[in-house]
């Protein structure tokens, strides 16, 4: 009889003070009744009490179906604000490090690498903690159930009146468009924090990896990645207020002519510039072996290479008004 | 990915989980304790776990649709549950839904082939 009491001890230590006792008693009745039918009138033993328990299910499980249902951390009742909250939290968690990081590299452009470091390591503690917070809290919301969407003020003010038009499938924005961009200006941007020598020709011999001959001129570098950064962390910005907004508005337009005229303005200043681009790079390219002065690779190359900042300044242009141009476009379909 | 016998047993036991309840409340207008409840239900058709019978009634009783008394004459003390006035109430209009949803249903059963393209 002792592996009874183990079990009802297990389920009943699971449950609230108040129905202990009585569950307890109940369940010993019903192990004994279920034991009773099997056995008859032979003599019980181990075997028949395992099977009987076994049946029953583990303690755990018992104890959970005497709780009720409720087998979740945040109810399908807050579940929807959870999300709201927690993007609200965590974007505007991101948006505030990404300000910091800015005022700090302003402030002393040299460090740009450890600012940055320190916003990555900002960024992997702070996030986790932004979750977990946001999750405790609803799931405390939860627990004490005092909290429901109504008293929210989500739902109260609700009219059918309020609803926003269907947006036709030419004003949408599909999700993966804003996050492939994103993904890409992060990675651009660690890149350029990390070191402008990743952009370049990469020369090879004997199967090896030997140089890289860099696009940009690396001594002056630091002076124009801060506007790099800052230029790649605002087409984030961007793109995240598309993910966010979901369809073109004449809103969303305006943001984005507002933050594609600066990029225009930024990699204007940036590129037309002579310091931006490696002063080298030809005699670089002949350094390395690629290419032999004088032959005809030569000047292609060298063609190629000052022609580079013009076509690159035209493609941007190209690309930004086009953005904003599709963009008005597709607001303007209803 | 499950497969059709897994399929199958999921909706069974969803369906199950609903229809339980209006079971348990048709066999308590005379009292019953928790065992001899499974053992009728299984005697009729009804499969039903103790592990799930068991919580179920004591919740119908927080809910009021039961009502319960302890008979300790007997060998091991027995909780004995029986519908409450409102259990009998709730009852007589859950077997009403209960018959239109499967008069409902059978409809669309029988109907449902063949007259996709019935008259609108």
């Amino acid at each position: 009889m002792e592996m009874i009491d183990r079990y009802i001890y297990a389920v009943t230590q699971k449950l609230p003070q108040s129905q202990r006792e009585e569950i307890a008693i109940e369940l010993r009745g019903l192990i004994e009744d279920m034991l009773e039918e099997r056995v008859g009138n032979r003599e019980i033993n181990k075997k028949d009490m395992e099977s009987v328990l076994l049946e029953l299910g583990s303690p755990r499980e018992m104890a959970n179906k005497y709780r009720g249902t409720k087998r979740y951390l945040i109810g399908p009742e807050l579940y929807d604000s959870f999300l709201i909250v927690l993007k609200i939290v965590l974007i505007s968690m991101t948006a505030g490090l990404g300000i910091v990081f800015v005022i700090e590299t302003i402030i002393n452009p040299v460090e740009i690498l450890d600012h940055f470091v320190g916003l990555i390591v900002s960024l992997v503690t702070a996030v986790p903690q932004a979750l977990g917070w946001v999750t405790i809290s609803f799931a405390i919301a939860d627990y004490y159930g005092g909290i429901k969407t109504k008293d929210l003020g989500l739902d109260k003010t609700w009219h059918p009146s309020m609803l926003s038009a269907v947006p036709d499938p030419k004003r949408r924005i599909k999700r993966s468009e804003p996050i492939v961009s994103i993904i890409f200006y992060v990675i651009v941007m660690v890149l350029f924090a990390f070191s402008s020598n990743f952009f370049g020709v990469y020369v090879f011999n004997d199967g090896g990896f030997r140089e890289v001959v860099p696009f940009l001129n690396e001594d002056t570098f630091s002076q124009f990645m801060p506007f790099v950064l800052l230029l790649l962390a605002i087409f984030i910005v961007k793109e995240s207020i598309k993910l966010i907004s979901g369809k073109w508005t004449m809103k969303l337009v305006g943001y984005t002519v507002v933050i594609n005229l600066l990029g225009i303005m930024v990699v204007s200043f940036l590129i037309t510039g002579d310091a931006f681009w490696n002063p080298e790079f030809m005699s670089d390219l002949v350094h390395a072996g690629i290419v032999t002065e004088g032959s005809e690779g030569y000047q292609i190359g060298e063609s190629i290479w000052e022609n580079s900042t013009r076509i690159i300044v035209i493609l941007f242009l190209v690309g930004l008004v086009w953005d904003t141009i599709d963009g008005f476009i597709k607001a303007r379909k209803r | 990915m499950l497969n059709e016998q897994e399929h199958i047993d999921k909706l069974m036991l969803e369906l199950r989980r609903g229809t339980i309840t209006i079971g348990v409340l048709s066999q308590l207008s005379i009292p019953q304790y928790g065992y001899s409840l499974v053992t009728i239900l299984n005697e009729k058709g009804v499969q039903v776990e103790p592990g799930t019978l068991y919580p179920l009634l004591r919740r119908l009783e927080k809910q009021g649709l039961l009502e319960s008394l302890w008979d300790t004459n007997e060998a091991r003390p027995r909780k004995y549950y029986k519908l409450s006035e409102m259990g009998t109430e709730v009852y007589e209009q859950l077997c009403k839904e209960w018959e239109s949803m499967v008069a409902s249903l059978n409809h669309l059963i029988h109907t449902g082939k063949g007259e996709e393209d019935g008259n609108d």
